[in-house]
């Protein structure tokens, strides 16, 4: 028999793997191509043979049609998977913020282990979160969808904005016009904030007597913060701007990451011997912990609006 | 204007063609090479890779049976319709039937407009 048509049923069956039926679909196959060939003009040739197999079709897709046309993921359940993701990934950013802040390790067993992070370590950690969090959401849709039942899944009313692939409402010219605006008055403060530091090397001051300013921090520590809140005000000048050459949302997410980067180093910023101001000791606790709590209320919001936008570019993509 | 591209429009029709033509044409028992010829005898061509999984579902459904016959030189798979098979036919040509008479209508219809 010809080494052609057993290497052509060697790989259909390669693409069938793990069909109860294989066999059966070989043999059928195997009897059609013989048959084919040995029909032409003259003797039963290889030739004939590997013109049979030509006309029955690659190996792939003649395998594929013997297999069930089953999505991994019905469409019905595709938005999920971004919706499902989002939630579980707003609670592991939580529980990462959380562990940050407290210096704990925890386990919600058997769902999360969350191992005490830095700031730092936090920030390397969410990415993998994030792909943790699909993965898992997909193996329980592809669960659902293979089980064949009709599940109405649940998803909350307030949620139901945040994946909305909505069109810009503003016109085309007001949006350039406010976000130049923006641009510009953020370029304002990021300047002066420049001036201030390249002339006090700090941005922070108890008076506005400028004859005299009296610096908040000390020396060092108003240096280091300083340049860490100058960077972020530059950050969103930069955001801005790049928004009147693009409406791209990538503008939007990569501003929101290195804003959480300087939100982190922030935090890690030691707290003792900060202050140049000598009352202010006395309720430092209280300012300690005022700052850190600000500090951690605007990362959870840049977060929201980070997963807010990767939503929406994930829906796009799916919607393209 | 170009003429319009139906292949994957056609590979649509065909998709339900193709079902009665295999029930009408298991009224006599025949294995599928057999069925491939006499199909292009009749002027229409079906993909061999199509007709086989085709089949193999309607059996599956127990709208027909197969049987292997070793007697010839070579083993060839014989299918036949059952009685269900037969019972589904004839709704399916009815349906058939139906969507042909609305088309002819509309299309009269069309030509008086």
């Amino acid at each position: 028999m010809s080494d052609k048509l057993e290497a052509y049923l060697e790989e259909i069956s390669h693409f069938l793997s793990g069909r109860a039926e294989r066999e059966e679909i070989l043999s059928e196959i195997r009897s059609h191509i013989l048959e084919k060939a040995a029909e032409g003009p003259g003797e039963f040739t290889d030739a004939a043979v590997e013109k049979a197999i030509a006309a029955f079709g690659p190996a792939r897709k003649v395998a594929e049609k013997y297999l069930d046309d089953r999505p991994i993921i019905a469409p019905a359940y595709k938005r999920y998977l971004f919706r499902y993701t989002t939630l579980l990934f707003a609670l592991h950013s939580f529980l990462t913020v959380f562990a940050v802040v407290f210096k704990k390790d925890f386990i919600l067993f058997p769902l999360v282990f969350m191992p005490r992070l830095g700031v730092i370590e936090a920030l390397m950690y969410l990415p993998t979160a994030f792909l943790a969090d699909l993965g898992i959401v997909t193996v329980v849709l592809y669960f659902i969808t293979q089980s064949g039942k009709d599940v109405k899944l649940p998803w909350p009313k307030f949620a139901v904005d945040l994946d909305e692939v909505k069109p810009p409402t503003k016109s085309f010219w007001l949006s350039r016009i406010a976000t130049a605006v923006g641009a510009v008055i953020m370029l304002a403060i990021t300047d002066f904030a420049l001036f201030l530091f390249a002339k006090h090397h700090t941005i922070f001051f108890v008076n506005l007597n400028w004859n005299d300013p009296r610096p908040l921090f000390t020396p060092d520590a108003g240096r280091r913060l300083s340049m860490i809140v100058i960077a972020m005000l530059a950050t969103s000048t930069m955001a801005l701007l790049a928004k009147l050459l693009t409406r791209s949302l990538l503008v939007d997410v990569v501003s929101n990451v290195i804003s959480l980067a300087l939100i982190g180093l922030l935090l890690r910023q030691p707290l003792d011997n900060l202050f140049a101001v000598e009352s202010a000791e006395r309720i430092l606790p209280k300012i300690k912990f005022g700052i850190k709590f600000t500090l951690l209320f605007i990362a959870l919001m840049i977060t929201i609006d980070l997963i807010k936008n990767l939503v929406v570019l994930g829906r796009r993509k799916l919607a393209a | 204007m170009t003429d319009p591209d139906i292949g994957s429009l056609e590979t649509e029709m065909n998709r339900g063609f193709l079902h009665i033509l295999a029930l009408a044409l298991l009224e006599k028992d025949m294995y599928g090479y057999a069925m491939v010829k006499h199909i292009e005898g009749l002027g229409y061509k079906v993909e061999e890779n199509t007709l086989y999984p085709l089949l193999r579902r309607l059996e599956k459904n127990g709208w027909i049976t197969s049987k292997w016959d070793m007697t010839e030189d070579r083993p060839r798979k014989f299918y036949a319709i059952t009685a269900e098979g037969r019972a589904l036919r004839g709704s399916l040509l009815e349906v058939w039937k139906n969507q042909n008479r609305i088309l002819d209508e509309i299309t009269k219809e069309n030509s008086n407009v």
